[in-house]
């Protein structure tokens, strides 16, 4: 009987990304490589970030002028 | 993203039509396929960081002239693709000897239909960028653009200001030397 060996789940992840590290892949054409590439792409989080404080900065629109509310235009 | 903008501290700030949450969606939702056409046709991780913030910046100046003729993505791809050839105008560095080797490699007897093997993924990116900085910037952006699902050739051909046709013959020649420069690369 063949006896399992119990991986952490540390371990689990390691040996997880060993393998896809090192397996061979085959893909059809390039747009299959690229789409792969692209879900392998992580975001980096510092643009959010970023881009709060920029959003932040935006002054409101100008507030319209009163004879515009009046007279339309 | 949703909980960052959420959470700021002046909403009043927000550009008419933005409200907050809606934006986080919109960044959520698409900042991955925005980042990977900024990634891939710069090439430079720190330029395609800078170039993702720009264009989400501009997004959100401007919703108020996006007029729901195209789909958001198609307009932040439009967004993304300007800034990105703006940038690389600016550059002046790769055009030259990209475009005329492109002759060279979709004459070569290189395959579309045969499959693109790598031994380790690990790299993959490497050799990716590699492949795509020998192509011309049109090839480049036509490969990445069909990469996405979501885009349909019509589409592609508004984005890039070509027929459907057009589109399509040029995307087997830019398949074709995709493939033979990839092959250089692994």
């Amino acid at each position: 009987m063949k006896q399992q060996i119990k991986l952490t789940p540390k371990q689990e992840h390691v040996a997880e990304h060993n393998a896809q590290a090192h397996a061979a892949k085959e893909f059809s054409n390039s747009d299959e490589l690229l789409r792969f590439d692209a879900a392998q792409t992580i975001v980096p989080p510092e643009i959010a970030v970023r881009l709060q404080k920029s959003a932040g900065q935006i002054p409101p629109p100008p507030a319209r002028s009163w004879w515009k509310n009046l007279f339309g235009g | 993203m949703n909980e960052l903008v959420a959470g700021q501290e002046n909403p009043a700030a927000m550009p008419a039509g933005w409200s907050a949450p809606e934006f986080g969606s919109l960044y959520d939702e698409h900042s991955r396929a925005i980042y990977f056409l900024a990634l891939r046709f710069l090439g430079d991780p720190q330029k395609a960081e800078d170039a993702t913030h720009d264009v989400f910046l501009k997004a959100f100046r401007r919703l108020d002239q996006f007029r729901g003729e195209a789909s958001i993505r198609t307009w932040l791809y439009r967004i993304a693709i300007n800034h990105c050839q703006n940038l690389c105008q600016s550059w002046h560095n790769r055009h030259i000897h990209a475009n005329s080797e492109d002759a060279v490699w979709e004459t070569s007897p290189a395959k579309t239909d045969s499959p693109l093997r790598v031994l380790e993924t690990k790299e993959l990116g490497q050799h990716i960028q590699q492949t795509l900085d020998a192509l011309s910037d049109e090839y480049r952006l036509l490969l990445l653009l069909v990469a996405d699902e979501e885009l349909s050739y019509d589409e592609i051909a508004a984005l890039v200001g070509q027929t459907a046709d057009a589109v399509r013959g040029k995307l087997h020649r830019a398949r074709k030397a995709f493939a033979a420069h990839f092959e250089k690369t692994v």
